[in-house]
């Protein structure tokens, strides 16, 4: 039948009954809004996250030992990446520095006058500390009793804050090192992406005179320096060049590989490899909540299914009606049909904006940018208006069923 | 008793009809009859004797058990379920005793619906309600809904419906069974205009002085026609 006219009448039918429309469209507006909230935050999650990582570095990669069955980002503690191989990465074409990073035991650090119990301070190279990276002051020197505070431990730490020029002590067991502080920074290069969400006070010096792990090198038949990870600073133009000589380097002649312990992995990670797994994770978690957000659709789609139930029993004669004057079962079916289609597709278009505001919301109380997820919304809609139609299979095929004579009777 | 005639528009020949209610009822048990075009033909009966029957299955709302009802040459009893509503929509307009009007429809458009169905345009379809409705005397209250028109007007919409899609038979139950005797005097007065136009019409009704109006009178009792009365006037 002519659909404009279907149409017509289908509007006509929900209208007539507001109250109860309304009350069943509601229904709907929460499932497909939940859904579209839980994806869309889930998207600005993941897409601040994985913008986060891509932002700090793509140029670097990451060497590291992980504990060989495991998938994310777990490392292997022990030093194994000796100073031979260090110098070893350093040579390859297209790197522009490799960056050590150990880390030294202490019990607590001192500014004037003021005692924190701090765990550890981090052994690098003075390339850590670049340009981009520092607030105030310089980088340390090799051999130097200097150091480098981040912005947690200068600002946030100890009851005066920290400037480039004051000293401070660190308290070891067994000796106490008086040191400069020549730089403040805001993180530091060739850092791993992840493990640091919180500002932890991060106390900076130089491997060289501080750093102790030493092992035998098989290759250089020394004792020397090693680290548990480091990063090799690729010129970004070839990183992926660099990251496969990293690989290579590491798997066939290096120290470490013969260093590494049974069941350890020597990798060479881009921020491209952590970005994908977090954001994996990230994806993983928002299916699940939105698999939960579905429960609310369904529930939706079971208000359509009753409502169009009561509407075929209120309605049998008129549809006695309608068929006393030509209509076939089809075109009866097609009209209960298009009603509860109406009733879907409207509780998605009004589910959408109010899942996207939700969602809008969210963003902005766990302060990351907003992502709108195109292919979810589009989804979304196209779920409602298909569980206008699945709710509305069976009362369509009901109405569609009942016998004329009987419907005309029927008061 | 029932010839084929190629002028005949509805045949009957043969038909049973019999509902499993628990137990078989037979509620026609063979009938013969046919119905010439251009003719007026009034069933009478008590309630119970199958006229009902007899007007939904020429009416294609419902099928013989036995026996065949043709329609303008359409057997019924061959058809499928979506021909005979295409057959109810085209060739055959019911009139009804309770009207039957949609609710939430206007006059035009429920003198539209058959049309809706017979796959009609939208303008061609209003248009022809709306010289419909101004043929039976409601020119005026075109989108009025049924609540807002009184039962003579209403009964009048259902006429008009009934005539939308220009059918080879007018089926009428009881048509002034829920109206006063003045309105359904002037009911009855239009089926008798329809009839001078040269439709055929078939009229149920247990009361004589409605049969009356018709050329001849179809006595039906306990499923069977015992007997038929030509009038002349």
């Amino acid at each position: 039948m002519d659909p404009r006219e279907s149409f017509t009448i289908a509007a006509r039918s929900i209208r007539s009954h507001k109250l109860r429309s309304t009350l069943t469209v509601i229904g709907v507006v929460i499932g497909i809004a939940s859904v579209v909230t839980f994806a869309t935050f889930g998207a600005s999650v993941q897409a601040e996250v994985v913008g986060g990582i891509a932002d700090s570095g793509a140029n670097n990669v990451y060497v590291l030992g992980q504990p060989a069955d495991e998938e994310g980002f777990q490392q292997a503690l022990q030093p194994v990446f000796t100073e031979y191989d260090l110098d070893r990465l350093a040579e390859i074409d297209g790197v522009e520095a490799v960056v050590p990073r150990g880390s030294i035991p202490i019990n607590a650090v001192t500014h004037r006058g003021d005692t924190v119990a701090l765990q550890q301070a981090t052994a690098t190279t003075p390339e850590a500390v670049t340009d981009e990276t520092l607030v105030a002051g310089r980088s340390f020197e090799r051999g130097a009793n200097e150091t480098v505070l981040n912005l947690a431990a200068a600002e946030a730490t100890f009851a005066e804050n920290v400037t480039v020029g004051d000293e401070i002590t660190v308290d070891r067991a067994d000796e106490t090192w008086t040191l400069t502080v020549v730089g403040i920074v805001n993180g530091t290069a060739g850092e791993l992406p992840v493990g640091n969400f919180g500002p932890q006070p991060g106390l900076y010096v130089p491997a060289d005179p501080f750093y102790e792990s030493v092992v035998e090198s098989p290759n250089a038949n020394a004792r020397l320096r090693a680290y548990p990870q480091a990063t090799v600073i690729a010129d970004p133009a070839s990183t992926l060049a660099v990251t496969d000589a990293v690989e290579t380097y590491l798997q066939e002649r290096s120290d470490a590989r013969q260093l590494a312990p049974d069941g350890v992995e020597l990798v060479a990670r881009t921020s491209g490899d952590f970005a994908e797994q977090i954001s994996d994770v990230i994806d993983q978690i928002t299916r699940f909540v939105t698999g939960i957000a579905v429960i609310a659709l369904v529930v939706g789609a079971i208000g359509i299914a009753n409502i169009m139930l009561v509407s075929v029993t209120e309605r049998t004669r008129e549809i006695g009606i309608m068929k006393a004057v030509g209509a076939r079962n089809r075109d009866v079916m097609e009209l209960f049909l298009l009603e509860a289609t109406l009733l879907g597709a409207g509780g998605a278009l009004l589910g959408l904006p109010l899942g996207l505001a939700v969602a809008w919301g969210g963003t902005r109380y766990a302060e990351v940018g907003f992502a709108f997820a195109p292919f979810w919304s589009a989804l979304a809609v196209l779920v409602g208006v298909l569980v206008g139609v699945v709710a509305g299979l069976y009362p369509a095929w009901r109405a569609a069923r009942v016998d004329p004579i009987d419907a005309l009777r029927y008061e | 008793m029932a010839q084929a005639d190629a002028d005949d528009v509805v045949t009957l020949s043969g038909v049973r009809k019999t509902y499993d209610l628990g137990g078989v009822v037979e509620a026609l048990a063979g009938v013969s009859l046919s119905l010439p075009r251009g003719s007026y033909t009034a069933v009478m009966g008590p309630s119970g004797s199958g006229k009902s029957t007899l007007l939904n299955l020429v009416g294609g709302l419902d099928t013989a058990t036995e026996g065949t009802v043709t329609v303008g040459g359409r057997d019924l009893s061959a058809a499928t379920e979506g021909e005979r509503a295409a057959i109810r929509g085209s060739r055959v307009g019911f009139v009804f005793q309770t009207f039957n009007l949609m609710p939430r429809l206007t006059a035009v458009e429920n003198v539209a619906m058959p049309l809706v169905f017979d796959g009609w345009g939208r303008t061609e379809r209003r248009e022809r309600a709306r010289d419909l409705l101004a043929d039976v005397g409601l020119g005026e209250r075109l989108d009025h809904r049924p609540t807002e028109l009184s039962g003579g007007q209403r009964q009048r919409v259902a006429i008009a419906r009934a005539l939308a899609p220009d059918p080879e038979l007018i089926l009428a139950d009881e048509p002034t069974g829920n109206v006063d005797t003045e309105t359904g005097e002037r009911i009855m007065s239009l089926l008798d205009d329809l009839h001078a136009a040269g439709n055929t019409i078939l009229l149920v009704t247990h009361e004589r002085r409605i049969a009356d109006h018709a050329e001849r009178i179809v006595h039906v009792r306990d499923g069977v026609v015992e007997r038929i009365e030509e009038l002349s006037d």
